[in-house]
């Protein structure tokens, strides 16, 4: 049986509309979103640690009133450094390419610049290129390789963004 | 003794009762909280959240949807208990009436444990992977059927030896799953005699074997014996099937009890035992042919992807009955490697058992680094680094053998006499000890966490170095020397702190490369990284050289007091060899960071 092609949505960069997490109603498409990706499962409380403590870093992308892609964050204190961390990223896959996952991963990590973190981290798969080259491509190092990390055997790197120290201000 | 639920007496009312579906037991009593609930779900309104001050990320995500099968471990799949799946027929004893059916399914169950072994040396839990076994989970019940009770046995006491050298070697921070057996049955009462019941059940096979053969030439036989199936067409083939499967099992086994011996006395008799087991997986992996041969039905799907030799499903597992005992991982189904993948394993595990077995116990501790580094690039499995752990570091010696301060007062070339001086009782001498032994701990993880542990250790070296400086200026500082011990003394401090600074950039350079090895370092960090590079091998060259000079000069002074012969002083002006080398690096090095910034330029 021949595999169809991947149908890729057309439309144009701007009809993308991003939107700061809003309340309940954006929950269930936060969560379709992602469970669809994940083979591992959050629970619903999961999801709510992220979204009810820090509403401000999750950012849901809508192409035509569809949610297409969302990023979930959190922010806080580790071990003597304010630090942001970026749990979940999802863009759907007729969506993909088109820079939708860098827009929301930046608006997030914008906040968190605001908000005073002094670095940015996540775990990826250390075979996920995609997820690799766009953090790469946003200044992310590999700080870390952690061995086995996912329940599939699979090694994870630890990437980390450091933020510039703040100009100080004669 | 199951209880048997209640429901009986319940439905006489004609309203079954919501509590009958769960059998109370000696010490629980279930109690009905859906009101509660009711009640509960009209108290928020939406989008309102009750959370506790602890209600972390870990807490969120450990917390389960009760009933959701991707993450309650409590959900019944297919039997509730391991006594209700046998009873259902899962685990039959014996496997079969038909005798040739009993034995291919034997083998499928031998099969099928192997590649559950390699699973779980792999990273699985154990509970998930070879305690899928009913048969081994009961293993008193086999006792009727030799062949499965034999091969269970020696499984169970093989597994309790890889782990206890695993937990021994105390490496399970990084794969922590492994030793976790959460209440299994691996201690077995009589496990010590199973290599004896397996020979007793290899004896009878090997006389089978031999029967077979005779009757083929129509040679006549001493003794009746029973064949091991009805076909006497298969004989042949399943009796030679089963020997080197249970050959394997006896030689493993050997192989951990010879390793395990202390000061590495076992280790070449492992070395036997390692090209038996070699030889008797070839005869295994021949075997596949008969075994998918015998019966006229094929097997469904790819054969490459199952996990027995004859390719059909073996009877008797379920992964899911100790779903409760994996926990805290979430009830996923594992992918248990195929069976070609496991025998793929196991030679790899062999060799490089092998390697660590024909390794020479060098005291230079030089020699033992640059072992165990071209060691890891064969990136070695759980076991094998465990094993090479334990017979480096044994009683706090190395190799069980030699004190710590003794290698090290060779490694400072410090000549032979000084090793039992009673400096090494000072405090910055046995942590100095203790670090070396982390040295070698360390450098047995795998790359990932290994790194991560370099990284910190740069740190305490740097400490003792400071320690150890101000000691030695504290006790020498100001005395220009005349004792003899004094001068012993004074000459131990400065060969040690010279080490130990060679011993600190040779930990920066590791950690430096393996950034290579682990794909850490982006193209545009390479020129970075070399310059570093480049940087620290400088040093490391520096402090190589002159341990070299200073160590030729402990020679020369141990030697008589001969006039220098122009050969001598021609070989003291020769860069030694391996400084040479690390100068070709720095030479390396150098050029790859001007090459590439020039590119980053560009």
């Amino acid at each position: 049986m021949e595999a169809k092609p991947e149908e890729k949505a057309e439309f144009e960069e701007a009809e993308i509309e991003y939107v700061s997490y809003g309340g309940e109603h954006h929950l269930p498409l936060i969560m379709n979103l992602v469970d669809q990706e994940l083979s591992e499962p959050y629970s619903i409380f999961t999801y709510r640690y992220f979204v009810y403590l820090w509403p401000q870093l999750s950012f849901l992308a809508f192409h035509k009133g569809k949610c297409v892609g969302t990023v979930v964050c959190k922010m806080g204190e580790h071990r003597n450094t304010f630090r942001g961390y970026i749990a979940m990223l999802v863009v759907i896959k007729p969506y993909r390419g088109r820079g939708i996952a860098t827009e929301l991963v930046t608006r997030s990590i914008r906040m968190m610049m605001e908000s005073g973190c002094e670095e940015v981290t996540l775990e990826a798969e250390v075979t996920n290129k995609g997820a690799l080259a766009l953090y790469g491509r946003l200044g992310f190092i590999r700080a870390k390789r952690l061995f086995h990390y996912y329940l599939n055997g699979v090694d994870a790197f630890r990437l980390k963004l450091l933020f510039p120290p703040p100009r100080q201000v004669l | 003794m199951a209880d048997k639920p209640v429901y009986e007496e319940a439905s006489i009312d004609g309203q079954p009762s919501k509590l009958a579906s769960i059998p109370a037991s000696d010490t629980t009593v279930w109690a009905d909280a859906s009101p509660l609930l009711q009640a509960a779900c009209a108290g928020l309104r939406d989008g309102e959240l009750i959370h506790g001050d602890n209600f972390n990320l870990f807490a969120a995500m450990s917390a389960l949807e009760i009933m959701d099968p991707k993450m309650d471990s409590g959900i019944v799949c297919t039997y509730y208990s391991i006594d209700e799946a046998i009873e259902n027929g899962a685990a039959p004893i014996p496997i079969s009436l038909d005798s040739t059916i009993d034995v291919c399914r034997t083998i499928d169950i031998m099969d099928h444990l192997l590649a559950c072994e390699a699973a779980w040396h792999k990273g699985h839990s154990l509970a998930q992977t070879v305690f899928s076994c009913i048969y081994l989970l009961r293993l008193d019940r086999t006792a009727p059927h030799a062949l499965l009770h034999s091969y269970c046995r020696i499984i169970r006491a093989t597994c309790k030896a890889v782990v206890s050298v695993v937990s021994d070697a105390r490496t399970h921070e990084e794969e922590d799953l492994f030793t976790l057996t959460y209440g299994l049955p691996l201690n077995g009462d009589g496990d010590d005699k199973c290599l004896s019941i397996l020979n007793a059940v290899e004896e009878t096979i090997s006389r089978q074997l031999r029967a077979c053969k005779a009757t083929s030439s129509k040679r006549r036989l001493p003794e009746d014996l029973e064949p091991l199936q009805s076909n006497p067409n298969l004989e042949e083939g399943f009796c030679k099937a089963l020997l080197c499967r249970l050959r394997f099992r006896k030689h493993f086994f050997h192989v951990l009890s010879c390793m395990k011996r202390p000061q590495g006395r076992g280790l070449e008799s492992a070395r036997k035992h390692i090209a038996s087991c070699l030889t008797e997986l070839e005869s295994i992996l021949k075997s596949a042919d008969f075994l998918r041969s015998c019966f006229d039905e094929s097997c469904e799907g790819d054969i490459d992807d199952k996990t027995t030799a004859s390719g059909f499903e073996p009877i008797g597992f379920d992964a899911m009955l100790n779903s409760r005992l994996s926990a805290p991982t979430p009830p996923r189904a594992i992918k248990i490697l195929s069976w070609k993948k496991a025998v793929e394993y196991f030679v790899k595990l062999l060799h490089d058992l092998d390697v660590i077995c024909s390794y020479s116990l060098d005291p230079h501790l030089e020699s033992l680094l640059r072992f165990v580094v071209q060691f890891q690039k064969s990136q070695p499995d759980l076991v094998a680094r465990s094993h090479l752990q334990l017979l480096l570091v044994q009683d706090g010696k190395l190799y069980g053998r030699d004190p710590f301060f003794a290698v090290i007062n060779k490694a400072a070339a410090l000549p032979e006499a000084t090793k039992n001086h009673d400096i090494q009782k000072n405090e910055s001498f046995l942590q100095l000890g203790m670090l070396v032994m982390n040295l070698l701990k360390i450098l047995c993880t795998n790359a990932a966490w290994q790194r991560r542990k370099l990284g910190k250790f740069l740190q305490d070296w740097r400490v003792i170095y400071v320690q150890l400086e101000l000691a030695f200026r504290n006790e020498y500082g100001e005395v220009s020397s005349s004792s003899n011990d004094e001068n012993t003394c004074m000459k131990i401090f400065q060969h040690i702190l010279l080490w130990v600074e060679e011993q600190t950039f040779w930990i920066a350079f590791r950690f430096l490369i393996l950034g290579f090895e682990l794909e850490l370092y982006s193209t545009g960090e390479y020129c970075m990284v070399y310059w570093y590079l480049y940087a620290v091998l400088i040093k490391l060259a520096e402090k190589t050289h002159l341990m070299m000079a200073v160590s030729h000069d402990t020679a020369k002074r141990k030697g008589k007091k001969k006039k220098d012969s122009p050969k001598d002083l021609a070989r003291e002006s020769r860069i030694p060899p391996a400084v040479l080398f690390l100068q070709c690096y720095i030479c390396l090095a150098e050029g790859l960071t001007m090459y590439l910034s020039r590119c980053l330029l560009l």
